[in-house]
């Protein structure tokens, strides 16, 4: 009779079940329904009828373009603030770190509705500038997730790196982009795809910000309202590769940057 | 250690287990001598109870006070047990949208009552869902059966003919809450005369200060009426004698050509509006963000009643084109009801006791809609719209009202001056034009009021005939049942509420399309919606 050994890694099947539950089983569910159509027999209809209309087309061209504008931005402020937080010579720079963090605790539905107040005050009439909303709404709701990735990579850099770099007669300059810069990327990686997806997907900040215009996931949200699980499916499936094929570009990116630059150190 | 570990764990393994079949137990044993309802109904559309006693107390003429202490269903099950000596216990639950409710139902909830729209009762009528109500819940000899003695003539009518394979709704439904779809706006911003067509939409005048619902049906139902607003508003076509069968046949189109119209339509209004809107209308009507909504008829005065609060009026017009005339109703679903009679016993006792009037009367205090009920023998009903809305007691209320600001003034210095001056005039003027003038009318309730605030109303109070909703064969109900009032509020809530014959006559319900509709339908949604590539190049 096989005795059962307790072993470290059996505390991992907790996670493994939940993991087959609720991530493996849906994404089967997802993808057999993007290939079905309503009878369940096979087809690709939901494909064809994705990618050969100009309008659902003009709708991914429209969530990439709001995404990457939200995701650059939020990088951009981000970055500065999470160097300063991580680098900077404040003594209480956990209490500044707080300050940043600090929206996250709020619910961001309420957030955004005191946003919404804000940008009313500032341009009147929020109906002639949707988009622009929606960017700043986005940003204001996910600059967070971008600022703690960052300052986790940056705390964890050695500041002798820096000291070094500069000893060798690099300028400040030289030593972000060639020092610095490089052994952030995996924090700029997670803060990516951290806010990357969400701002494809989250119509909630477009619906308060009054943008009637349709994004990725309200164009999902839509199909499973009137009952079209297959087309919503497709598209969630569509999405779901276009995230994936995303995170293995940056990735990939990101490794050959690394490689090289530390061949060249 | 290790072998420590194990054992904690199989304990906790034990526990949970031991729990859970006791728990298994006790449900069991429970359903055995007590029913289990199981309700599913819209957020916030039934009397929750917690009145204040001093600010919600309805009372009526007849002496009849209604307070709502405690939810409705919790009073249910003890009316229930008191009526009928049979336990029952109610699980209630909601929903915020019909295809939430479908699509709960298609996961796997089962649910024995419901209470979605017309439109979804018809599509569950037609997927074979529903249990019809039986004989004995039609029995009007029977008095606890106050759903059929008390249920509006006009709604039984249009249930009546509302028919899906030869199927009547009445069989399969019972009317809760009703109403019509149209504009709530702003006064003093916008005429009256151009909310009171569905044109608004595309109005220059207006441009970027409307919102719409983000509701496929009801800006199908608007744009319907703007693309062939020349046909139905032609007068020939009015005076036609199948008026109404046209007219619903025009706004219920969902062939290529007239979805195709609807598309470029509603393209057209996307732009020219603020936005759609889920659920901030009503907030941005009052904050006056927008100056005008589309929006259903109980939460046009909801939003109505949210600007008086603030000092702001605001009207609610339904368009002369026509206007979407909806309701909601309870099912009894086959899953949950599954032949068990008690069950269905309950569910139709369920129905009864929130159409008795009073209870009716709760909910529509509470909530802001409009019962289906007219309450047959008992005038309640009636009783209640003259106490919102009768202009005699609303003078009553303005004169208490009026009465408390002068104690308030009094403790409080900084308004005094101003206060008194026109408490002062008030009383001066008053008693000049109540003898000079109308002394028998006006002497009842003019004793604080301000007197030429009195004149004013006076001159606008109006009658407004109501007499279809109670009795439709009688030629002379409308005489019977008829609200005195101030022209204002015949703008406002009370048509809202109960909107005259003429609104009534130019309404249309909305059906439940055919899959090929449907489809049609869904599709030129999303594409009015989605980003239109084709505008980077114009």
């Amino acid at each position: 009779m096989n005795k059962f050994h307790f072993d470290r890694k059996h505390l991992t099947i907790p996670y493994l079940l939940y993991l087959a539950v609720f991530v493996v089983v849906p994404l089967l569910v997802v993808i057999y329904y993007g290939f079905t159509d309503s009878e369940g027999h096979i087809s690709f209809t939901n494909f064809v009828a994705f990618f050969c209309n100009t309008k659902t087309m003009g709708t991914l061209l429209y969530s990439l373009v709001l995404a990457i504008i939200v995701t650059i931005i939020c990088l951009l402020l981000a970055y500065p603030v999470a160097y300063i937080l991580a680098k900077g010579e404040y003594s209480r720079k956990h209490s500044f770190l707080m300050v940043f963090v600090l929206p996250m605790w709020i619910n961001f539905t309420l957030r955004v509705t005191a946003l919404k107040e804000i940008l009313t005050l500032l341009e009147g009439n929020l109906a002639f500038h949707p988009f622009l909303n929606t960017v700043i709404g986005m940003v204001y709701d996910f600059l967070p997730f971008m600022i703690m990735p960052l300052y986790n990579a940056l705390t964890k850099l050695d500041n002798s790196m820096i000291e070094a770099s500069r000893d060798l007669g690099a300028n400040g300059r030289q030593t972000f982009l060639k020092v610095i810069l490089p052994l952030s990327v995996p924090g700029i990686i997670s803060g990516i795809t951290m806010v990357f997806l969400p701002a494809m997907t989250n119509y909630v900040v477009l619906d308060m910000v009054y943008n009637s215009t349709y994004i990725m996931g309200s164009l999902i949200g839509s199909y499973f309202s009137s009952y079209d699980w297959n087309n919503g499916s497709l598209i969630s499936a569509v999405l779901l590769i276009l995230i994936g094929l995303f995170t293995i570009l940056t990735n990939r990116m990101a490794g050959d940057k690394d490689s090289r630059e530390r061949g060249r150190v | 250690m290790r072998r420590r570990l194990i054992a904690f764990l199989l304990i906790l393994t034990l526990v949970l287990g031991c729990a859970s079949m006791t728990g298994c137990g006790k449900e069991g044993a429970d359903s055995s001598d007590v029913v289990v309802l199981r309700i599913s109904n819209w957020e916030e559309y039934i009397d929750l109870g917690e009145w204040d006693e001093e600010e919600d107390l309805i009372d009526l003429e007849d002496g009849t006070e209604i307070l709502g202490v405690n939810a409705m269903y919790e009073d249910f099950e003890e009316w229930y047990y008191d009526t009928y000596g049979i336990e029952v216990r109610i699980e209630y639950s909601t929903f915020g949208t019909n295809e939430e409710l479908y699509n709960q139902m298609t996961i796997g909830d089962v649910y024995d009552l419901a209470c979605p729209s017309e439109y979804m009762i018809m599509k569950m009528m037609r997927e074979d869902m529903l249990v019809p109500y039986s004989e004995n819940f039609r029995d009007v000899e029977d008095e606890n059966n106050y759903y059929e003695r008390g249920l509006s003539p006009y709604i039984r009518s249009v249930y009546d003919t509302l028919n899906i394979d030869g199927q009547t709704l009445s069989e399969y439904a019972s009317g809760y809450m009703w109403g019509t779809y149209g504009i709530v706006y702003n006064p003093e911003l916008v005429d009256e005369e151009d909310a009171s067509s569905w044109n608004i939409l595309l109005s220059d005048k207006y441009n970027k200060q409307i919102t719409i619902k983000d509701s496929v049906r009801e800006c199908l139902f608007s744009a319907l009426a703007m693309v062939y607003y020349d046909d139905i508003t032609d007068e020939e076509f009015v005076s036609s004698d199948d008026y109404q069968e046209r007219l619903s046949d025009y706004l219920n189109r969902t062939d290529k050509e007239s979805v195709d119209a609807v598309e470029e339509m509603l393209s057209r209004v996307k732009d020219n509006v603020y936005s759609f809107e889920t659920d901030a209308g009503k907030a941005d009507m009052v904050t006056g963000k927008v100056l005008a909504n589309a929006q259903w008829s109980g939460d046009a005065v909801y939003t109505m009643d949210q600007a008086d609060e603030d000092g702001i009026e605001l009207c609610y017009a339904a368009p002369d084109e026509g206007t979407n005339l909806w309701f909601d109703g309870w099912v009894m679903l086959k899953k949950g009801i599954s032949q068990d009679l008690r069950k269905q016993h309950a569910a139709e006792a369920f129905v009864n006791y929130v159409s008795m009037p009073e209870n009716a009367i709760r909910n529509m205090y509470y909530i802001g809609y409009t019962s289906v009920i007219s309450g047959g023998d008992s005038n309640l009903i009636f009783q209640y719209i003259d106490w919102c809305y009768g202009a005699e007691e609303e003078d009553e209320e303005e004169a208490e009202e009026s009465e408390e600001d002068t104690e308030d003034v009094a403790d409080d210095a900084e308004d005094a001056a101003e206060a008194s001056d026109d408490a002062a005039d008030s009383d001066v003027d008053d008693s000049d034009s109540v003898d000079a003038e109308d002394a028998g009318d006006a002497g009842d309730d003019a004793d604080s009021v301000d007197a030429e605030e009195a004149e004013d109303e006076e001159e606008e109070l109006v009658e407004y005939k109501i007499g279809y909703f109670f009795d439709m064969d009688d030629p002379d109900a409308d005489d019977e049942y008829c609200i005195i009032t101030t022209i204002d509020q015949t703008k406002r809530q009370l048509y809202a509420q109960y909107p005259p014959k003429a609104v009534v006559d130019r309404s249309v319900v909305m059906r439940c399309f055919d899959n090929e509709g449907n489809d049609r339908v869904n599709r030129m949604w999303t594409n009015v919606r989605c980003f239109d590539l084709m505008s980077l190049f114009r």
